[in-house]
C-alpha cells in the first residue's frame, strides 16, 4: 500500500463513497470506475458487487495480500448531477495529485455538503421546462400559462410530501393527480387543453433511472439495470394511474 | 359567453339571500379575527372557508352552472381547495399570526368583492346578471387578502391554487369579455409574489444556490412577465374590434 493510512478507514471512506454515488443517480459502470481509482491511488484492488439497495466492497492491499470487506447500504439521495461530476473528478485528482485520506475526506464532505439548488429556483425552472414541453408538442400560450401554474402546483407538493418522506408512488400518483387537475381546467377555454393535460405531468417522468437502468444493461450491470428499470417503471404506472382519476373524473373517459 | 352570464343570473336570483348571510357572516369572522384574535375565531375562520369553498364548489359550479360545459371540472378543483381547508383545520396548519407587513395590500384585497358588482354595475350590467361577493373570483381575492393579512404561516399548497386560479382568471378575461377578472388578476401578482418571498426567501443572505438574492429577481422577473401578459390582454380587450 502506498500509504500509512489504515485499510479499514480506506475501505469505509470508498464505500460511503460509492454508496453516495449511487444513491445521487450516478450509473453502475462509473460507481465501480471511480472507486476502482480512488482505490488505485493508494495502491489498493477494490472489487465491488453492486445492488439496488446495498454495495459489497472488498479493498486488496497489492502488496500484502491483505483484505478487508465492507457492506454499505445505498442512501436515497436526491439526483445530483453535481455531485455526480464533482466526485467523478475527485476520484482523478485523488489518483493524480495523489492526495491522502484525510485530504480526501475533507474534499469530499466540502462536496457533498454544499448548498443544494434553492427549492423555489427548481420550483421555478421546472415550470418553465414543462410549459416549454407543451409548446413542443403544440401547446399554444394559454395552455403554456395552464401547464406552468399546474406543474408547479404538483411539483410543489411533490417536494412537500419527499420531505415528510412518504412512500415514493404515493407521492407520484398525488403529483400527477393534483396537476393534471390544476391542467384540466384548461378544459373550459377554446385552447389545446388536451396538450396541457398530457404534458402537466412530464415533470414526474423518472428519466434519470430509466437512462441508468438502461446503460447498466447494456454495461452488463443488470441486476442493478432491471432494478432501476422496474422502480422507474412503477414510478410511470404511478403517474399514469394519477393522471387517469383527472381523465376519468373530468372526462369520463380514459381517453 | 351568453350561457356564462346566463348561469350567472340563475344563481344570483336563487341564491342572494343565502349570499348575503354568507358575506355577513365573513365580514363578522374577518372583524373578529383581526381584533379579538382567539383560537376559537380561528377555527371558525377555517369552518367558514371549508363552508364557502363546498358551497362554490357544489352550489355555484355543480348546481347553478350546470349548462357550461366543464362545470364539474370546476367543481372538483373547488371541491380539492375545500379539502385541503379541512386538513389545515385539522392538523392547525395554518396559524392566522397577523405580521402587518402587508396590511395595506391585504385590506385592499379584502375590500376587492364588494368592488367587484360595483364594476359590473359600472359595465351597465344589473341584477341578477352581474358579479356578486360569493362567486369564485370574489372569494379568491378574499382568500388572498385574509392570507396576506395573517402571512406568518400559511399553506402554500392553497396559495399555488389560488395562484392557478387567477392565471385562469387572466385567460378568461380574454376568452369570456369579463372585465371584472382583471380586478383578481391584477390584485393577486403583488400578493402572490409576497407570499412567495414570504415563504421561500426569508433570509436573503443564506447560503443557497443560486443566492437568495437572484431567485428573488428571479421570481420578480416572472411576476413582471405575468403583469405585461396582464397589460396586453386588457389593451387587446379594450381596443376597439372592426
Amino acid at each position: 500500500m502506498k500509504t500509512s493510512e489504515s485499510l479499514l478507514s480506506i475501505g469505509k471512506f470508498i464505500a460511503e463513497y460509492s454508496a453516495h454515488l449511487m444513491g445521487a443517480g450516478v450509473h453502475t459502470s462509473r460507481v465501480v470506475r471511480n472507486s476502482k481509482r480512488i482505490g488505485e491511488a493508494f495502491g489498493l484492488d477494490v472489487k465491488l458487487g453492486v445492488f439496488h439497495k446495498n454495495i459489497i466492497l472488498t479493498i486488496i492491499d497489492k502488496e500484502t495480500n491483505e483484505a478487508c470487506n465492507e457492506v454499505i447500504d445505498i442512501p436515497a439521495h436526491p439526483i445530483s448531477f453535481e455531485h455526480n461530476s464533482e466526485l467523478s473528478a475527485l476520484s482523478w485528482e485523488a489518483l493524480d495529485n495523489h492526495l491522502s485520506l484525510e485530504e480526501l475526506t475533507e474534499k469530499y464532505r466540502k462536496i457533498v455538503s454544499a448548498p443544494m439548488i434553492h427549492p423555489l429556483f427548481v420550483l421555478l425552472l421546472v415550470g418553465f421546462a414543462n410549459a416549454s414541453f407543451c409548446k413542443l408538442f403544440g401547446g399554444d400560450l394559454i395552455s403554456m400559462g395552464i401547464v406552468f401554474s399546474a406543474t408547479i402546483t404538483g411539483f410543489y407538493l411533490k417536494q412537500q410530501m419527499q420531505k415528510k418522506k412518504m412512500n415514493h408512488y404515493i407521492v407520484f400518483i398525488v403529483s400527477a393527480f393534483v396537476a393534471s387537475l390544476c391542467a384540466s381546467t384548461a378544459l373550459i377555454f377554446d385552447t389545446t387543453s388536451e396538450i396541457a393535460m398530457a404534458t402537466s405531468v412530464l415533470y414526474l417522468v423518472p428519466g434519470v433511472p430509466l437512462i441508468n437502468g438502461v446503460i447498466d444493461v447494456v454495461e452488463g450491470y443488470v441486476l442493478t439495470g432491471f432494478a432501476r428499470l422496474t422502480e422507474a417503471s412503477l414510478l410511470i404506472v404511478s403517474i399514469a394511474i394519477g393522471l387517469s382519476f383527472t381523465l376519468l373524473m373530468v372526462k369520463n373517459s380514459l381517453i | 359567453m351568453e350561457i356564462f352570464w346566463r348561469t350567472i343570473a340563475y344563481y344570483n336570483s336563487a341564491t342572494w339571500i343565502l349570499q348575503i348571510v354568507i358575506i355577513l357572516i365573513g365580514i363578522a369572522l374577518t372583524a373578529l379575527l383581526i381584533s379579538k384574535p382567539r383560537p376559537w375565531v380561528k377555527m371558525a375562520m377555517k369552518f367558514y372557508m371549508i363552508g364557502l369553498y363546498g358551497w362554490i364548489s357544489i352550489i355555484y359550479y355543480y348546481i347553478y352552472c350546470e349548462e357550461r360545459s366543464y362545470n364539474g371540472v370546476m367543481a372538483m378543483f373547488w371541491g380539492v381547495m375545500a379539502i385541503i381547508w379541512i386538513w389545515d383545520a385539522i392538523t392547525g396548519y395554518t396559524t392566522f399570526e397577523r405580521t402587518h407587513k402587508y396590511d395595506i395590500l391585504s385590506y385592499i384585497l379584502l375590500a376587492m368583492p364588494f368592488i367587484y358588482p360595483l364594476v359590473s354595475l359600472a359595465r351597465g350590467l344589473s341584477f341578477p346578471e352581474m358579479t356578486s361577493p360569493v362567486m369564485p373570483c370574489s372569494v379568491v381575492v378574499f382568500t388572498i387578502g385574509l392570507l396576506l393579512l395573517f402571512a406568518h404561516k400559511v399553506n402554500m399548497f392553497l396559495v399555488l391554487f389560488l395562484c392557478h386560479w387567477s392565471l385562469i382568471g387572466l385567460s378568461k378575461t380574454y376568452f369570456f369579455q369579463i372585465p371584472e377578472d382583471f380586478l383578481l388578476a391584477s390584485a393577486t401578482i403583488p400578493g402572490l409574489y409576497l407570499f412567495f418571498r414570504e415563504y421561500f426567501l426569508n433570509n436573503l443572505h443564506a447560503d443557497t444556490k443560486p443566492k437568495a438574492k437572484y431567485i428573488n429577481w428571479l421570481l420578480i422577473t416572472v411576476c413582471v412577465g405575468l403583469a405585461i401578459l396582464l397589460t396586453t390582454t386588457m389593451f387587446l380587450e379594450l381596443v376597439p374590434k372592426n
